[in-house]
């Protein structure tokens, strides 16, 4: 530090025995204004915790809009010093992932839209590819990774209703019946005229309606869903 | 004797405590969104130049590492770096881009595969600190990039790898050098000297703490290998200061500094780096770039003396410039960043936000976010100097998503950044107009309205609860006798809306209203219906939002993940909507809305942009022009821009006058991504006479195209005539 260059001369002039046993403090590196390098106070450093988040933490879809799922008490952090960084990766392709025309869609759905025949193909090769990625998550048992694949696809493509029934779906399998009946429900505006999809939308919303105890609600989404059979 | 073993046995426990239990406070990170790049994608002009810069790319002639971007004839070929996200990695890949007038019209890899969709790794825009204010980014030693060690060893400990913690042939050395040059020039500490010095004690020039400094380098050197000593030093020691901000490590001081990943550093970067060691405010290369040259070069020249390079490498380097980064530095998202802090800080405590590395994914578009402050500055330097110096003129612009209701961009100050109140979110003004496409969408919603319905625009008289009359007048003062629905809307004739609002009632207004995220109580007055009602900018928008996405209501959010420092998913937003209003109401009201933009008080818009971009907009103007509005939608872009003066106090500016010129400003820098204009089965286009009320034959003059629900279809007269 400069600063402590004009301190050390002295040292310097004096050759002194706690220059020999200290070296001269001209390649010290604390910050200029205030020492703000000193490590944390015991109090202010990380208490020593299991490795292992607390199954409290697990993350899972919220039942409300807004909301942050997980609400850790007493965050956990790992335990060793971990790497924060991008990791470049040089030299590495990125594998593109062959998309299936007409990939269907009714092996991933809940039971009671199953019997649906498949719904067209996107005409945007990137939202069948971000599907396509969905479904291989989906199938890992990575259901959160799969959502936020969807809800990828949902950005880049706001009005193809495949990303909308693909979204239902899911909810509608995680028991999210109410999310799963409004994003069918949005997804039927965007399908005026196709009736592939319109049949569709009210039959999961029929499925999810049924799941919240909708009788009523449930009937007449079928008679819906008739028309368009 | 005994007293100095006891000491030692002291020191030894304290050195062992301390670099075991050791860990760094990890400020959460909050990146921005990542660039998703496909074929179709639409850019704005100078968009994906101002990304890249933004995240540190280098052009080169031949991109052949991460962090790599190369002008090509079709576009320009990217070499990604890579990144952890949330949902998995995404590898660092170079990929050739086509570009089209701004639209990506291929994306493949050099071997010709092509690539259906890339995602750059997201910009980091900011940190949640702790009080200290210490800032790092852990690296390892393999993350150092080439010549590194041999630079720091051979500037700050020739003999780091043979000596034990302390270098008597080094002081000696130190001295003799500082002897010859008659100043300091070198000095004698080791880098295990160094390390004890900043990690166990403290800055004080005590004599205790000289005496103590040795043993307890040597200790550390006994217990520990000096590649884990070399490791913590290089992330412990202080390279720079920026505000309250303290630059540890050289992991941040890379991205400080040079905008890139410490591992692409070259030669002459790594060399800066290890110069600034010495004196980072001495040293520091934005404030003395001569200074920093200077020391830079040195540092290159003590490595070709020592035969790490050559003379021809030396000057070579030494010929390069400093390359910092361009990309700004300072926090340019303050109003983000604070919604950002307001939401996490519920779902969080503070001191794991500050402390365990969380890393944040946000929405925030930096691109969006850039326009967004460019739009403000300009703008209101624009209405000052036109209406001569408007005291205390305040601003706020919020900007989200149309699809997904996730904020891309927030300004909460009249100049960009804010202090105090975050315009934006802080402060409620009364909404004037803005409130009018609610009062439509309340009527329509009854089925018994259409855009082609007849208003009267006559003068109304309402008496208030407090037994006074209120007497609404409209802006030019004139009534316009009968209207149609769209022309009252279009127009922003308050007597016409006074008495839609009337018919259909004030409570049914309010209720709609309440539906599309407005959850305050509002007495049902009429006075209500012309906007005396007080919401924020970001309220206003959260409305807008709903009526842009078709009569869903998606609340506005920015946090999309939290996961840990190891990349382990913490927290996820789903993507959610709710129904607020019919599709085929919001249909016919965003035609009215378009209305506005093409013939109404909205229509200034036009001055900035194409004719054929589609926008749905109304203006806003409360008593007096005490607040100035302006909101709506675009392609895929949300808005709302509001002006007026911290006191309250009237202003020289209509809502047309003044916050349209920055919304409008903002969308002509923004990527137009057409939104599909999706007909409802139950409704069709009609050409109206709209005096008669009837449809007439497509080539009779003075018709106008309106959607109408097909039950209340008009009468057709096979003649133009009235």
């Amino acid at each position: 530090m400069y600063n402590n260059q004009i301190t050390c001369s002295k040292y310097v002039s004096l050759i002194s025995l706690m220059l020999v046993l200290g070296g001269c403090a001209a390649t010290g590196y604390g910050p200029v204004v205030e020492d703000l390098s000193v490590p944390a106070r015991a109090s202010e450093r990380l208490p020593t915790l299991p490795s292992q988040l607390p199954a409290s933490i697990q993350v899972t879809p919220a039942p409300s809009a807004p909301v942050v799922t997980a609400k850790p008490k007493a965050y956990v952090a790992p335990k060793s010093v971990v790497t924060i960084t991008a990791q470049p990766v040089s030299n590495q392709v990125v594998t593109v992932i062959a998309v299936p025309e007409n990939a269907s869609v009714a092996t991933q759905e809940a039971p009671s839209v199953a019997q649906t025949p498949p719904l067209p193909a996107s005409d945007q090769a990137v939202v069948e590819q971000l599907l396509t990625e969905a479904d291989q998550l989906k199938a890992q048992g990575k259901v959160t990774e799969a959502v936020i694949q969807l809800q990828r696809a949902q950005r880049i493509a706001p009005q193809e209703p495949k990303v909308y029934a693909r979204l239902a779906a899911l909810q509608l399998s995680l028991g999210e019946a109410s999310r799963a009946e409004q994003l069918a429900l949005k997804g039927l505006t965007l399908v005026p005229n196709k009736k592939s999809y319109q049949y569709y939308f009210w039959k999961l919303i029929g499925a999810s309606r049924s799941n919240l105890g909708d009788s009523q609600g449930e009937a007449k989404a079928i008679a819906q869903a008739a028309k368009y059979k | 004797m005994v007293i100095g073993v006891v000491g030692l046995v002291y020191l030894d426990a304290q050195i062992r405590h301390r670099f075991e239990g050791h860990r760094w406070s990890l400020p959460a990170k909050v990146y921005a969104r990542p660039l998703e790049l496909f074929k179709g994608q639409k850019m704005a002009a100078g968009q994906l130049d101002y990304e890249l810069t933004q995240l540190g790319y280098r052009w080169v002639k031949h991109a052949n590492a991460p962090g790599q971007v190369q002008k090509t004839n079709q576009g320009m070929a990217i070499y990604s770096r890579g990144f952890r996200f949330a949902d998995g990695n995404e590898l660092g890949v170079l990929v050739e881009l086509s570009l089209q007038h701004n639209t990506i019209t291929d994306l493949r890899q050099p071997s010709g595969t092509s690539v259906a969709l890339l995602r750059l790794e997201p910009q980091l825009v900011g940190g949640i600190y702790p009080a200290h204010n210490e800032d790092r980014e852990l690296i390892q030693l393999n993350d150092l990039p080439n010549g590194f060690i041999e630079t720091l060893l051979a500037v700050e400990d020739r003999n780091y790898y043979s000596h034990y913690g302390i270098s008597p042939w080094g002081i000696v050395r130190a001295l003799w050098a500082n002897i010859q040059a008659g100043a300091v020039v070198q000095g004698g500490s080791t880098l295990t000297q160094q390390l004890v010095k900043n990690f166990y004690l403290t800055d004080r020039q005590t004599l205790w703490r000289k005496l103590i400094e040795a043993p307890m380098a040597l200790l550390l050197n006994v217990h520990y290998s000096k590649d884990e000593v070399l490791e913590v030093y290089l992330n412990e020691v202080f390279v720079g200061q920026a505000g309250k901000r303290a630059i540890h490590g050289f992991g941040l001081a890379s991205r400080f500094y040079f905008g890139q990943p410490l591992s692409e550093l070259k030669l002459h970067q790594v060399a800066l780096l290890v110069g600034l060691v010495k004196g980072p405010s001495y040293y520091n290369p934005q404030r003395y770039p001569k200074r920093a040259t200077k020391r830079r070069n040195l540092v290159l020249s003590i490595l070709a003396q020592q035969n790490l390079i050559s003379d021809a490498q030396k000057i070579q380097y030494q010929g390069l410039p400093l390359d910092l980064t361009e990309a700004t530095k300072v926090s340019r998202y303050p109003a983000y960043m604070d919604v950002v802090r307001q939401q996490l800080q519920q779902h969080y405590q503070a001191s794991a936000l500050s402390s365990h590395g969380l890393r944040i994914f946000t929405s925030l578009d930096p691109w969006v976010q850039h326009q967004a402050d460019r739009a403000m500055v300009e703008q209101v330097l624009k209405l000052n100097q036109r209406h001569g110096k408007i005291k205390g003129l305040q601003g706020a612009l919020v900007v989200s998503h149309r699809g997904s209701g996730e904020l891309l961009a927030l300004v909460g100050d009249h100049n960009g950044g804010y202090a105090g109140h975050n315009w934006a979110l802080d402060r409620s003004r009364q909404v004037g107009s803005l409130l009018k496409p609610v009062i439509h969408l309340a009527a329509l919603e009854t089925g018994q309205y259409s855009p082609a319905t007849m208003i009267n625009d006559a003068p109304v008289s309402l008496q208030q609860s407090d037994g006074t009359l209120w007497q609404p007048q409209n802006y030019d003062r004139k009534s316009h006798g009968k209207v149609p629905m769209y022309e009252a809307l279009a127009k922003s004739y308050n007597q016409a809306n006074v008495r839609l609002g009337m018919q259909v009632g004030v409570d049914k207004v309010l209720q709609q209203l309440k539906k599309m995220g407005v959850d305050q109580f509002i007495p049902a007055y009429p006075s209500a219906l012309l906007g005396a009602v007080e919401m924020s900018p970001l309220q206003v928008n959260q409305v807008y939002q709903t009526i842009a996405g078709n009569g869903f209501y998606s609340p506005l959010s920015l946090v999309r993940q939290v996961t840990q420092a190891n990349g382990q998913l913490l927290s996820h937003f789903p993507f959610a909507v709710r129904q607020a209003a019919s599709n085929d109401a919001t249909y016919l009201l965003q035609h009215e809305m378009r209305m506005a933009a093409h013939y109404g008080t909205a229509k200034g818009v036009y001055q900035y942009l194409p004719k054929q971009q589609q926008v749905s907009a109304k203006t806003g103007t409360t008593n007096d022009l005490k607040d100035s509005w302006f909101a709506g939608f675009s392609g895929q872009h949300v808005a709302t821009v509001w002006l007026g003066r911290e006191d309250a106090k009237p202003t020289p500016l209509t809502g047309a006058g003044g916050a349209l010129h920055v919304w409008a400003q903002l969308m002509q820098h923004l990527a137009y991504t057409t939104y599909k204009d999706i007909k409802p089965q139950l409704i069709e286009n009609y050409h109206l006479n709209v005096k008669t009320g009837k449809a007439m034959p497509n080539n009779c003059p003075n018709g106008v195209w309106l959607p109408i629900p097909k039950v209340s279809a008009p009468a057709f007269n096979k003649t133009c005539g009235y």
